[in-house]
């Protein structure tokens, strides 16, 4: 009848919620919100120093400034990094999913292999794939070397060290996707591809017209991390070339102004502003594309 | 069953990668000794910062030991992050909370803001100061310890003391390997063109004559502080200086294409193979190995480099930059660590008794031992081979390295941004084809970033 008490016990539950609700303001809302207001303040990282508003100023530092070049070519690295991230990783994952999914033998241990670089954690990949990736005695130049007589300074070369970290990236993650993938398609009724069967579709069409539409929520869920993930990401960065060779992305660039450029913290608020609003588009975006394909039978 | 064992490694590897997310954003401080949770008695604790640098580190715990031996009422907590940035972090974060005694700093003071800087940047030590968080040691006895020159150059700000540098050391040299040199009837050059002929001459006989860290990029620099000491400003790196700001000379000027134009052909011709590829901890063992004739790094290493082959006979010379040998015959470099107390930290008479043990000449000595430093105390006998018979020579007169000289604009351009001119954007690893191309983005970064 009452679930919750009757009277003043009635708000009991309420003031229980106030207590992760104050968490989360102090911590994680309250703080975004004033990264907003620093934004358009000179404001250091020392206490008790005086703050006072700049309106645009640092908006202007970061897309007009003596530097702004390396701005734009961060953003311009953030989209390629999000977009061909979210393509090929979702991609492959997918492939690999619907591969194992197969009643493979020994498909859990495939799973595992496939989930593993994420476990590993950012560190240890990319010391891994630093050590792969050696230009004077790499394994992955020797084969460079015998199949196309060609050497690559892989994440010191200014051309490609990107793409290598785009490479790396993909790697790590794709057992995250796949697993997401996995159940998805582990959800889906067996009766409608007997029905398909019965029906004469071939494995393509029963591919195209059941699963895929089945497991669009997945897809959703896959595209939203992907998304949000391959924009935010700093640490790969961080860990393999620390920016260096063209390798700056937004998110990069928010963590060393925010913690080794200077002390004025308007600049680097400012830079996760914008990060911010570009994540929002997109992830808004993708959201009214994706809701209107999910489906169910 | 195997689905049973399967379900428990997925959720292990997941629970294992939120842990690994939680673990990687590089704030582990190792804290040494006692970390103030536990109450140690009547005892004043004074908390010291530094940075990870084994000999270093292991000379520090002894002197502390000493110091708590002397002073029974102190306990020393000395604890120290990773270098560099890591570093920086946790200062900025010490020294704000009021958290900290001592705290270690890289370099001395510098870049400090000059009336022909306009809008430049104010360094952060200088922030500390104005904010009143930094202790004046100007009427401390233990300051006359210190080689009055080197506390004027590297501690004082508005006449006052604030900072001890605790040593000097040399960059703009290279490591040689004197078997290498001794076999093949070679000897050190005094000038750009026995240098160069002593390059040729190697690589004639098969040998790579220099090896670099190109990987981590900043070794790059150590061989252009040399060309930019003895080359900027006829020799006179100051009135290069200015003069950019003032626009009297230039990133693209004569000299500073010389500059450029110099390294370029170290990089082009003499340089190993896939330099760039070699990150700095890998460098000293391509050197101590006997795989390069020459290592562009700088005096610190030399334990590292003595430790990697104890067999290896090696020595070190600055770079000649120039044909005229006697404006060659000097180093570049800098100050290396500099103490400086925090005025509303938990404990700054402890923090003054702490430097004032610290500057006697005994302990001192202990230090600049293990650190490998030049002394900034005079008479001062380090018993360093190395020390004695390949820098003093060259140290009559030491002058300091372009980075710490150069004052930037805010928000310059990467080609010469950190205080330095960025060989590696030089062909082949580079875009910049020539010298010249290079050299005159750079002044154009330098004149976007004039202040509005």
């Amino acid at each position: 009848m009452y679930p919750f008490g009757k009277g003043m016990a009635r708000y009991v539950p309420l003031l229980l919620l106030l207590i992760p609700f104050a968490l989360y303001v102090v911590f994680y809302f309250g703080p975004s919100v004033l990264t907003v207001i620093y934004s358009f303040t000179d404001v250091k990282n020392i206490p008790g120093s005086p703050v006072k508003f700049v309106g645009l100023d640092n908006y202007y530092d970061v897309f007009f400034s003596g530097n702004s070049g390396e701005r734009w070519r961060s953003i311009t690295n953030t989209l390629i990094f999000m977009v061909v991230v979210t393509i090929v990783q979702n991609g492959a994952a997918l492939f690999i999913a619907v591969l194992i999914n197969q009643r493979l033998r020994g498909d859990n241990f495939y799973r595992a292999v496939f989930f593993m670089p994420v476990v590993l954690g950012v560190s240890v990949v990319s010391l891994i794939w630093g050590m792969m990736f050696d230009p004077l005695s790499g394994p992955v130049n020797m084969l460079y070397e015998w199949l196309f007589g060609y050497k690559d300074m892989f994440f010191a070369s200014f051309t490609h060290a990107f793409g290598y970290i785009i490479f790396v990236q993909i790697w790590m993650y794709m057992g995250y996707s796949m697993l997401i993938f996995l159940s998805g398609l582990q959800s889906v009724p067996k009766d409608l591809y007997e029905a398909g069967y019965i029906d004469g579709t071939t494995k393509w069409q029963s591919f195209r017209h059941i699963t895929f539409p089945l497991i669009a929520s997945s897809f959703t869920v896959n595209m939203l991390l992907s998304i949000i993930g391959a924009m935010s990401t700093f640490d790969i960065i961080l860990a393999t070339t620390d920016g260096r060779f063209n390798t700056r992305t937004m998110a990069y660039d928010v963590y060393k102004e925010t913690f080794r450029g200077s002390l004025e913290m308007g600049l680097p608020s400012a830079l996760s502003v914008v990060q911010f609003l570009m994540i929002l588009v997109f992830v808004v975006v993708a959201v009214k594309q994706m809701r209107k394909r999910e489906v169910e039978y | 069953m195997v689905k049973r064992i399967s379900a428990v490694v997925l959720a292990s590897a997941l629970t294992l990668s939120l842990a690994a997310c939680g673990s990687n954003n590089g704030g582990n401080t190792a804290t040494e000794g006692n970390t103030g949770s536990k109450p140690s008695g009547e005892k004043k604790v004074v908390k010291i910062l530094h940075w990870k640098q084994g000999n270093v580190n292991a000379a520090m715990e002894e002197i502390n030991k000493a110091f708590e031996a002397k002073y029974p009422e102190y306990k020393v907590e000395y604890t120290t992050t990773g270098p560099d940035d890591e570093y920086k972090q946790a200062q900025r974060a010490r020294i704000t909370a009021n958290d900290v005694d001592v705290l270690a700093d890289l370099s001395g003071m510098r870049l400090s803001p000059k009336d022909w800087t306009p809008g430049a940047k104010v360094p952060d030590w200088q922030q500390w100061i104005d904010s009143g968080l930094i202790a004046d040691l100007s009427d401390q006895e233990f300051v006359k310890n210190w080689n009055a020159n080197d506390i004027e150059k590297a501690g004082t700000y508005n006449d006052k003391v604030y900072a001890i540098p605790t040593g000097k050391v040399a960059m703009s040299g290279l490591f040689y390997n004197k078997q290498i040199f001794e076999d093949n009837g070679l000897k050190v050059p005094t000038t750009w063109t026995e240098f160069l002929k002593l390059c040729e001459d190697l690589k004639a006989k098969g040998i790579t004559p220099i090896g670099v860290a190109g990987k981590d990029v900043w070794p790059l620099k150590l061989p252009v502080f040399a060309l930019q000491a003895k080359i900027l400003g006829g020799g006179d790196q100051q009135k290069w200086i200015e003069g950019v700001w003032k626009g009297e000379t230039a990133f693209n000027d004569a000299e500073a294409v010389e500059v450029l134009d110099k390294m370029k052909t170290l990089q082009d011709n003499y340089m190993i193979d896939g330099f760039m590829g070699i990150d700095y901890a890998s460098a000293p063992s391509i050197f101590a190995t006997g795989k390069v004739a020459m290592l562009a790094d700088g005096s610190w290493d030399a334990p590292t480099i003595a430790t990697a082959n104890p067999d290896l006979k090696f020595g070190y010379f600055p770079v000649p930059a120039t044909e005229d040998a006697a404006k060659n015959a000097s180093f570049v470099g800098k100050y290396d660590v500099t103490w400086y107390a925090a005025e509303k930290g938990p404990n700054k008479e402890g923090a003054l008794k702490w430097l004032e043990f610290f500057s006697e000449s005994e302990n001192y000595t202990k230090y600049v031992k293990a650190a490998g430093f030049i002394p900034t105390q005079d008479n001062i006998a380090t018993d360093s081979e190395f020390i004695d018979k390949e820098l003093t020579p060259y140290l009559g007169d030491f002058e300091l390295a372009y980075e710490i000289m150069m004052i930037n604009r805010q928000n310059v351009g990467e080609h010469i941004a950190a205080e330095g001119v960025h060989t590696e954007y030089l062909a082949p690893g580079g875009e910049f084809k020539t010298a010249k191309e290079l050299a005159d983005v750079q002044q154009k970064e330098w004149e976007a970033a004039a202040p509005k």
